[in-house]
């Protein structure tokens, strides 16, 4: 897509224990992302069902941001165990329909990990921008 | 058949089961029926329904066994039908101990049409197991499709959907007393086709639960092919977390977080 114009609008569901904090410390270390992340804090990435993922889409996300913490740092202990196989799955049934699964991220990004939050919002901002608007909102404005 | 029928007599006669959910002729359908001790000359009727004239007996079965939650049943299961069940039991909806399989083996045309994995149950009681179906071929042609083509086909697909809610409403795994589908703050109300994700939340619901009886299919008055998604969804739990659906043994990948996560995040 080579409309310049595109401003992705990218949800983030950032767990309360790990990516939250992490973008906090981003925040607070004043380093500089994209600002199209509008973020929801959840208490557990685990609680994030595909079905909201798959609704952002619906209402007109053009990307989705999952943030949790590493695998064995999960403060209720496994919750993101269940995060990486529900959005695992989510990608790649995603792929199947054709919705272009880069479009869901997961990244697993720690309290101290200010600056990799702000990498990631960068790079993933960058990446969507590069892919246009979402094909669902496409298909909607069409029909 | 008269070997069924001597199966369920025997069942029904030395009460070691409370009824037989089978099929009966009524005025030229196939319907399915429900057999007791009281009536057993009915038995004489049993039937194993001609093509591929089927329901969803183990929806029937748990609605029955909701109301006498004490006796135990006998039911007349094809192999997708035994994979409902071991699929109940694991999600707490049915006692194994109080369920009796009376089982039929499927015709080879009929597993063919289904491009079934698996169309004979553990049990048989009247036909001849047949040859499965390793892979579907339809799975295997959208799979092959480009990504935008392949969004265009499926779009074109689920702007058909007229949200009859006859793909949950007939599907034996569907045993939730409230359905995501109909939260108003999860899916829009009130317009028609419904959101473009109406079928791929169902897709996800089905992931490890779809017993591919296909009859969400044949249900739907618009023709989407749901048991594509469906199947595809159930192959990519068995790619994932090496689950196959109906499995008496293993764990689904949805009930146990697990002692260790070896997945991976995809890289960016």
């Amino acid at each position: 897509m080579a409309d310049s114009n595109f401003e992705p609008r990218i949800l983030a569901f950032l767990c309360n224990w790990c990516t939250y904090a992490g973008a906090d410390l981003a925040g607070v270390s004043r380093l500089q992302y994209p600002p199209h992340i509008r973020v929801i804090r959840v208490m557990c990435s685990g609680s994030v069902s595909p079905h909201h993922v798959l609704r952002a889409f619906q209402k007109g996300a053009d990307g989705v941001l999952i943030g949790g913490c590493h695998i064995g740092d999960c403060h209720y202990l496994k919750g993101n165990y269940m995060t990486i196989k529900r959005m695992r799955f989510l990608q790649d049934l995603m792929k199947f329909v054709g919705m272009e699964e880069g479009r869901l991220h997961l990244d697993w990004i720690s309290a101290a990990e200010g600056p990799k939050f702000a990498q990631t919002v960068r790079d993933f901002t960058a990446k969507i921008q590069k892919m246009g608007p979402s094909p669902l909102k496409q298909a909607a404005r069409a029909a | 058949m008269e070997r069924l029928r001597d199966k369920v007599r025997k069942l029904l006669a030395e009460g070691k089961a409370g009824g037989y959910i089978g099929y009966k002729m009524v005025e030229g359908h196939p319907l399915p029926h429900f057999f007791t001790k009281d009536r057993l000359s009915e038995v004489d009727e049993a039937i194993v329904p001609p093509g591929d004239a089927r329901y969803p007996l183990d929806k029937l079965l748990l609605q029955v066994a909701a109301r006498y939650p004490k006796e135990t049943f006998a039911i007349q299961v094809r192999g997708c039908d035994e994979r409902g069940l071991i699929e109940l039991y694991k999600w707490g909806q049915l006692d194994p101990d109080q369920v009796v399989l009376v089982g039929v083996a499927c015709p080879q045309d009929q597993a063919d049409y289904c491009e079934c994995s698996g169309p004979f149950p553990s049990v048989i009681d009247y036909g001849e197991k047949c040859r499965p179906v390793p892979q579907s071929q339809r799975v295997t042609r959208v799979e092959g499709l480009a990504e935008a083509d392949a969004l265009k086909e499926w779009l074109g697909h689920f702007g058909r959907c007229v949200k009859c809610y006859g793909c949950r409403d007939v599907c034996p795994m569907c045993f939730c007393k409230e359905c995501s589908l109909e939260h108003p703050d999860l899916m829009s109300t009130g317009m028609v086709p419904p959101d473009t994700i109406f079928q791929l939340v169902r897709a996800i619901h089905m992931a490890g639960r779809c017993i591919d009886c296909g009859l969400c299919e044949e249900a739907c008055p618009a023709d989407i092919p749901l048991r594509v998604l469906y199947k595809k969804a159930n192959a990519l739990v068995k790619d994932l977390f090496d689950y196959e659906t109906g499995s008496p043994t293993a764990v689904s990948p949805w009930k146990v977080l697990g002692e260790e996560s070896t997945l991976q995040t995809k890289p960016m």
